[in-house]
């Protein structure tokens, strides 16, 4: 969220030739391992472990787990129930995320400035990020549910029940929803930071040009909310592809498992199925999935910004 | 048009809330004959949830108040540092560091929770509260030396050069001169960092589990609800109580945690 | 926020360079999961146990009081699931190495089975209900307290005086021909749902029916010579006609398993299929109707009453990793055996037990006397003992038959079923 301009030049080299010291480099060491200790102890031997689990067909408990070489993976394949949480995991991400970021930037537009009444909006479109997903989603399924709030007033006023959880297709779009009711507050905010960066002068510039608001934004304002936007769009998708919480509490998977996420269904295999092996090789191919989309996005928009810039 | 626009998506925004607020105070028959009006308001649902063997509220928000703080302390102890040698040192191995950290960004912290228990098993930290801080720092890590380090870039070195030039080693550098000119990408992360440990279920759920007696006011809330999601006298009182709090310090500090957020990306 | 006392700095990161060095550091860790070791004599079991509307925490409590008065010396620690249930947080619990002492509501199949105490040299294990056909190759591991009858169909008595339906149906036919009178006279003839709901349901209803056509189904799908899905087909097919016909409320998928009994119990639904831990939700209910109960109807030509689906009611296992073994035993022997204990547990789950008098309301009567003149007893859903189904049979039939309601045709949710369990064996 910080990426407002180009990538911060990460390492500058301090001006002028630095007395070196041969202090300097224990002291160097000092302040880089405990972090480099301790992530490489919490994160990457996980990721190693994890690596080597898919490649067993351990319960999580027993012994001695087999070795059984890629057979998880070729399991994966043909897997129908990972086939259906890939496909709605994709759905929601992508979905989710162009929700996130055309309301973040829209709202952000329409809340920018400074008065006393901008300041309220922004408070209510970012409050729901305060609450955790699993609030947020048991919230709403006592609102959207077969027995909720607006199904009793709507069936008290004659009309059918409103399958908002209980048909698949209802029930996706619910939870794409919910999400981005949930999430938009934050891109809100970050698209204003953007905002603020953008040069007055320019805007003033095109105005005096004779330029209208919508061509002052197409032209002006969004090109140089770039970097921006890669960074929204970047920090949507890595946050959806790991959509789990809100599944649990607004759908619990159903109706027919047709909402389970790739995340939902890595947690089931490893603890409900007691098949930890397959639930790690889903783990690695998520992990994946998910650097190479970012990746992906983060070149495919840096290569858009070239090309605005010329 | 902007700003009816604006008062209808508030409206829209606020809904669920006040839902939750009138219902929590209502019996089962008037939540489901009358849900979103007021009737036979009562105290009682309210006092059940908090009497609630199940689920203290009180000890929740004490528990997950200790994780937001030690997490945030060791977060800042070990980043911060890290991220300055990165920043200021010319050498090609300490920018491969930020790339390595920097990768770490990119993993999915609830496919990690599996293995990380075997890592915290053999280490005799699971089911602890230092096994469960230790992890979710490190999910920290990442995000915060990539903002620190950029935030550094951004403070002239002549200042750490006059530091070290009166004598001062590195460390103290670092920390005198600095570390209190980091001070609003250090709130933005603070505020980043007290928002996931909060919210976060997966890892407390499982890094946690029933045998430590231990859980957070997302876990708790969990464990309170969702065997009762239909007893609407239990869900909205629980929710009330474990969102009140929050949403209070939030309003009051909403000016420091926004600008906070738009500082660290302004700055960056 | 000036300079931070540096000498706090090296201390803290000294510290964490240790990792495990510094409890006494920042925080205490006094009340990690570790427990069950004795604290000046006092030796704690832990106990994880399912959390249902009718067994609540302090239910649990409270059940176990009286033990841990007679028995000055252990401490009995009732833990609630944090996952889903307790299908869930076992595994997890035995993956973290801090898995509880006595675990109820499982059963023992060929994975747990290696992790629990074998109970076969108890005396007093083998007389407890069902222990020995759910011994797994001769050892028992698991004890219960009572049985549940699965395969009953309550209903709603002052709707089928209306709808004109003057005796219980007996045969699927007559069961159909039951609903279309209910949906005429304006009900909803029978009671579905979501959750684990829809799986559950069908397998109870179809159990003495199935058990007829093949008595050794659990066994034969195991060894492969029977396929899960196909065999179950025409169950199916018939499902999918009530569903088109309005015979199920088409919804019934938003519906929590709380909401479907609250709406029979209302009086909202004519007929609704369900264990006999029923009857307890039924005693607590104000209502102005009575409710009547009848065997699971079976298919034309075949025996009826059918075999009735049996389950152990209030299973418990002993995990063997229990450092506090004798307490244990002790516990589990006392839940399973004394006389107060077992009652409170039957009467509070609404199961039952041969040779235990207890108070009955006049619907557990009933069952009482279905139980009594049922042929036999079979298992249900992912069965028991060695005609135990892989593991997750239960849920992932479930998912596959709510398919049903979405769209899915009875063959293709066949095909799922099959090809779930081809995957697991």
């Amino acid at each position: 969220m910080t990426l407002t301009r180009e990538a911060p030049p990460v390492v500058t080299k301090p001006p002028g030739p630095p007395k070196r010291r041969p202090r300097d480099g224990w002291a160097n060491a000092i302040m880089v391992a405990p972090a480099t200790v301790l992530y490489v102890v919490m994160l990457i031997v996980p990721v190693a472990l994890a690596l080597y689990l898919s490649l067993t067909d351990w319960d999580g408990f027993s012994a001695n787990p087999a070795f059984v070489g890629a057979a998880n993976y070729v399991d994966l394949l043909d897997d129908p129930e990972l086939r259906r949480a890939a496909l709605v995991t994709l759905l929601v991400a992508v979905a989710g995320t162009a929700g996130l970021n055309l309301l973040g930037l829209g709202f952000a537009v329409l809340v920018n400035g400074a008065s006393r009444a901008n300041t309220f909006f922004r408070i209510v479109l970012f409050y729901p990020h305060v609450l955790s997903a699993l609030v947020v989603g048991f919230l709403w399924s006592a609102i959207l549910g077969t027995n909720g709030a607006v199904n009793n007033l709507v069936t008290r006023w004659g009309g059918e029940v409103l399958p908002f959880l209980s048909d698949p297709t209802w029930a996706t779009i619910t939870m794409i929803a919910v999400l981005v009711w949930a999430g938009f507050g934050v891109n809100v905010v970050l698209y204003l930071a953007g905002l603020q960066a953008v040069p007055h002068s320019l805007v003033e510039a095109a105005r005096i040009d004779g330029a209208t608001r919508w061509q002052v934004f197409r032209n002006v304002t969004l090109p140089a909310l770039g970097p921006s936007v890669t960074v929204n769009i970047v920090l949507s998708l890595v946050t959806l592809l790991k959509t789990y919480d809100l599944v649990v509490s607004l759908t619990a998977g159903g109706p027919a498992g047709q909402t389970q996420t790739v995340a939902y269904l890595i947690l089931w295999n490893s603890f409900h199925d007691a098949r930890l092996g397959f639930g790690s090789a889903q783990s690695v191919l998520l992990m994946l999935v998910t650097g190479a989309l970012a990746f992906v996005v983060t070149k495919l928009r840096r290569r858009g910004e070239l090309a605005v810039h010329q | 048009m902007r700003k009816p626009f604006l008062w209808a998506t508030v409206a829209f925004m606020l809904i669920p809330l006040y839902v939750l607020t009138v219902n929590a105070f209502k019996g089962q028959q008037d939540i489901l004959e009358n849900p979103f009006g007021f009737g036979g308001l009562t105290l009682e649902p309210l006092g059940t949830a908090l009497t609630n063997p199940q689920f203290n509220v009180f000890k929740g928000y004490a528990i997950t108040l200790l994780f937001v703080v030690a997490v945030n302390v060791l977060s800042v102890l070990l980043a911060a540092p890290a991220a300055y040698v990165i920043a200021r040192s010319p050498k090609r191995r300490f920018r491969v560091l930020m790339l390595f950290f920097l990768a770490g960004t990119f993993i999915p912290g609830q496919v990690l929770v599996i293995p990380v228990v075997y890592v915290l098993k053999t280490l005799g930290l699971m089911g602890t509260i230092r096994g469960f801080v230790l992890f979710e720092t490190v999910l920290t890590l990442p995000f915060s030396i990539f903002l620190y380090a950029g935030y550094i870039a951004t403070i002239p070195a002549v200042l750490d050069q006059a530091a070290a030039v009166d004598g001062a080693g590195r460390l103290r550098t670092f920390w005198r001169i600095v570390f209190p000119l980091m001070k609003p990408a250090v709130a933005t992360m603070v505020i980043l960092n007290t928002f996931s440990v909060w919210n976060d279920f997966v890892n407390p759920q499982i890094i946690l589990g029933p045998g430590s007696g231990l859980y957070t006011v997302t876990t708790g809330v969990y464990a309170a609800v969702s065997q009762y999601s239909t007893d609407y006298t239990v869900v909205f009182p629980t929710l009330l109580l474990a969102i009140a709090p929050l949403l209070v310090f939030f309003v009051f500090m909403q000016r420091h945690i926004i600008s906070g957020l738009t500082a660290g990306a302004t700055k960056g | 926020m000036r300079s931070p006392r540096p000498s706090l700095v090296p201390a803290a990161l000294g510290c964490l360079l240790l990792l495990t060095g510094c409890g006494g550091g920042g925080f205490s860790d006094s009340e990690g999961s570790q427990a069950g070791q004795s604290e000046g004599g006092q030796v704690t079991v832990r106990m994880l146990v399912n959390i249902t509307p009718n067994l609540t925490q302090a239910y649990w409590d409270g059940l176990v009081k009286p033990f841990e008065q007679a028995n000055p010396g252990i401490d009995v620690k009732v833990e609630a699931p944090t996952g889903k249930g307790v299908a869930d947080t076992l595994p997890q619990q035995l993956a973290a190495g801090n898995a509880p002492d006595v675990v109820e509501t499982l059963m023992a199949d060929e994975t747990l089975a290696k992790q629990m105490l074998d109970l076969s040299d108890q005396p007093w294990a083998k007389d407890t209900p069902l222990a020995q056909e759910a011994a797994l190759g001769g050892r028992i591991y698991t004890v219960g307290v009572g049985v549940q009858a699965q395969s009953l169909v309550f209903y709603n008595k002052s709707a089928f005086d209306k709808a004109g339906i003057d005796k219980p149906p007996a045969t699927f036919e007559e069961l159909e021909a039951a609903m279309g009178k209910l949906k005429a006279a304006g009900w909803l003839p029978l009671q579905t749902g979501g959750d684990f709901l829809t799986g559950l349901q069908l397998l109870q209803l179809t159990n003495p029916s199935r058990a007829q056509q093949y008595p050794t189904w659990h066994q034969d799908i195991k060894a492969g010579k029977l396929k899960a899905g196909e065999s179950m087909l025409p169950y199916l097919e018939r499902y999918q006609t009530w569903i088109d016909k309005g015979y199920v409320d088409k919804n019934a998928l938003g519906l929590k398993y709380a909401d479907a009994e609250t709406a029979f119990l209302s009086g909202k639904s004519a007929m609704y299929v369900m264990g006999s831990w029923f009857t307890a939700a039924e005693s607590k209910a104000e209502k102005d109707f009575e409710i009547g109960v009848f065997p699971a109807p079976v298919a034309k030509g075949q025996q009826y009453p059918g075999p009735q689906g049996a389950t152990m009611a209030a299973p418990y296992m002993i995990l063997k990793s229990t450092p506090n073994k004798d307490a244990a035993v002790k516990l589990v022997q006392w839940l399973v055996t004394d006389p107060e204990a077992v009652k409170s547990q039957l009467k509070q789950d609404g199961n039952f037990r041969t040779g235990v008098e207890r108070e009955f309301t006049p619907l557990e009567r009933q069952v009482q006397e279905i139980l009594d003149a049922a042929p036999s007893g079979v298992p249900q859903g992912e069965g028991y003992g060695d005609a135990t189904l892989p593991k997750g049979f239960g849920a992932a039939w479930n998912t596959e038959i709510q398919g049903l309601y979405v769209g899915k045709s009875p063959k293709e949710v066949a095909e799922g079923v099959d090809r779930w369990v081809d995957g697991r064996s």
